[in-house]
């Protein structure tokens, strides 16, 4: 009787372990994740989150968007410029495109080539700069659509080989170059002929020299008549006089709003009539606002005004990452115009009423 | 006359020898077609390794491997590092200061040490022993800097699984088969001339000190 009820009992343990056997490897299947939904289970301090750096105050957000984007209908817009009669002038792919204040494309300048940047000087000269040299063009009057006759073109005199041409600023007859590749600015006057070279290390001039460490260099003229270049791997702005005279400079590295965040910004940046600054910023894409001394006045646009509507998402293919680096310009009613370089549009934001 | 005569004595006649070749000759050509597909069948010319442009570095390399310590590890592209003094695969997105004190580092294991090369200029290797293959430095990289640093698998790490564990968690289909000989996807050197390209992490211009250009890629 005894040993009956010892095997019933060792049979139904045996039948228990069985099923909890078979549960928990359900169990352990149903948990098993080959798929990597679940993530990679790591912990929070090997997650890389800018998330909170993205959030901005709205009360510092200074500037509305009112209007829809305009569309360039460019793979690869590089370059905004607000010329005479408030067209914008956009340069991307291989062309030069204008646009009418509502969008429409005025003109269209085909281009034998990818230009980097332009500037449009008072007397509707388009100066276009190249990989490694600039093409100078006019409007054809009455030529329509695809007007446009090419002037001139100047080669580059430093390295052409590694000269890469991101910005160009005209005043009367002086045209400003600045090229990535060489880390210099080169002054020419308006038929191409070299006058001198700006911004080259020389510590005898105390003169530290520029960190490009991205295809990101811009200049522009200030109205006080110095020429500000963008120091981005010193997170600066410095000001030159034309003979290459280094007069003062602002700006300093933050993550937080005042400053400028990352390895290299800003990227881009716009004088506004006053003498203020509107600043470009890559991997965390703001647009802010500096008043002439350099003091945080406040924001354009976030991240999440910019990169994904609503949200604070950053990027996330490299090439996503990469192209973040938007140019900017301004017009005479203080309206500062944007240009998505990752969606490739162009944004207007106006100041909001108070 | 001699070939009657062996007929005659049942050894090999003219037409014997023909067929037997023949059949030989077909035989030999089956094994050998047989091994050149089974060869490529086996496809043991291809290794895994991931496309630096299309991985988002999810971090799930470092936990998905079969290996206890993953096959995948950060690499650094030298000629596409802009050698920034404040790298932003090396320091978190909020440094307290600019030094290499561990509070202020992006990676959680120390894994990324720099050299100072000269004034504003850092020079950033990965020490392999020590990278787990998390992907945190490539994002920063990624997200501020010229995407220098990306991760690759290891081949004399990689185990070459037919069905890689990691590839199947691989969220953005980074892992891709490469042939043998070429195991390594790297990003390239590039002219500056590369910068004016399309949207693309190729289209980047590395300003090295003059001392290091040429430098090449470090896996």
């Amino acid at each position: 009787m005894s040993r009956r009820f010892g095997a019933t009992t060792t049979g139904k343990l045996i039948g228990i372990v069985i099923v909890l056997a078979i549960v928990a490897g359900i169990f352990a299947l149903a948990r098993l994740d080959v798929t990597g939904r679940k993530g990679s289970g790591l912990s929070d301090q090997f997650v890389y989150d800018v998330k909170d750096l993205a959030k901005i105050d709205p009360s510092l957000i200074l500037y509305e968007e009112t209007v829809l984007p305009i569309r360039t209908g460019f793979t690869n817009a590089r370059g905004l410029v607000v010329g005479p009669q408030r067209s914008m002038y956009v340069a991307g792919d291989k062309a030069i495109r204008r646009f009418s204040e509502n969008g429409q494309i005025l003109t269209e300048i085909e281009l034998t080539d990818t230009p980097g940047c332009l500037a449009v000087a008072d007397d509707s000269k388009i100066y276009i700069g190249m990989k490694d040299h600039v093409e100078v063009y006019e409007l054809s009057r009455g030529a329509g659509p695809r007007g446009g006759k090419r002037l001139s073109s100047w080669p580059t005199v430093d390295g052409a080989g590694d000269a890469v041409l991101t910005s160009i600023a005209i005043r009367q007859d002086d045209v400003f170059v600045a090229d990535a590749g060489n880390r210099i600015v080169l002054r020419y006057d308006t038929t191409g002929r070299l006058i001198n070279r700006i911004g080259q290390k020389d510590s005898q001039r105390n003169i530290p020299g520029f960190v490009i460490p991205s295809p990101y260099f811009d200049l522009a003229v200030g109205r006080d008549g110095l020429l500000r270049v963008a120091n981005p791997g010193r997170h600066r702005i410095e000001a030159y006089t034309f003979d290459g005279d280094l007069e003062f400079w602002w700006g300093k590295f933050s993550s937080a709003l005042e400053g400028f965040c990352g390895c290299c910004n800003p990227v881009n940046f716009a004088i506004l009539d006053d003498d203020s600054f509107v600043t470009c910023e890559k991997g965390l894409v703001r647009v802010k606002v500096y008043n002439p001394q350099g003091v945080f006045v406040g924001v354009v646009a976030g991240p999440e005004q910019l990169v994904e509507g609503g949200t604070s998402r950053i990027c996330t293919l490299p090439s996503q990452c990469q192209a973040g680096g938007f140019d900017v310009a301004v017009d005479s009613r203080g309206r500062i115009f944007v240009l998505d370089t990752i969606k490739n549009t162009i944004r207007i934001f106006t100041r909001k009423q108070t | 006359m001699m070939g009657e005569n062996k007929s005659a004595e049942g050894e090999i006649t003219r037409r014997h020898f023909l067929r037997d070749s023949l059949w030989g000759t077909c035989l030999a050509g089956l094994g050998v077609l047989t091994g050149f597909v089974i060869t490529k069948l086996r496809k043991t010319n291809t290794l895994w390794q991931i496309d630096p442009y299309t991985c988002v570095a999810c971090g799930n390399c470092a936990t998905y491997c079969v290996l206890d310590e993953s096959a995948v590890k950060c690499v650094h592209a030298f000629p596409v590092c802009g050698y920034c003094r404040i790298c932003f695969g090396f320091f978190g997105p909020e440094p307290l200061d600019i030094t290499e004190g561990a509070e202020n580092q992006v990676c959680p294991i120390g894994a990324i040490k720099r050299r100072f090369v000269e004034d504003p200029y850092y020079e950033y290797t990965i020490d392999e022993s020590l990278c787990n293959g998390c992907g945190k430095c490539v994002k920063g990289c990624n997200t501020f800097g010229n995407g220098s640093l990306f991760l690759q698998v290891h081949h004399d790490r990689c185990l070459n699984c037919n069905e890689c564990s990691i590839a199947a968690a691989c969220p953005s289909g980074a892992w891709k088969r490469v042939p043998a000989e070429q195991p390594y996807l790297l990003k390239p050197a590039l002219s500056p001339s590369a910068a004016l390209r399309v949207n693309s992490a190729e289209g980047m211009v590395a300003h090295p000190p003059q001392a290091e250009r040429g430098a090449g890629n470090h896996a």
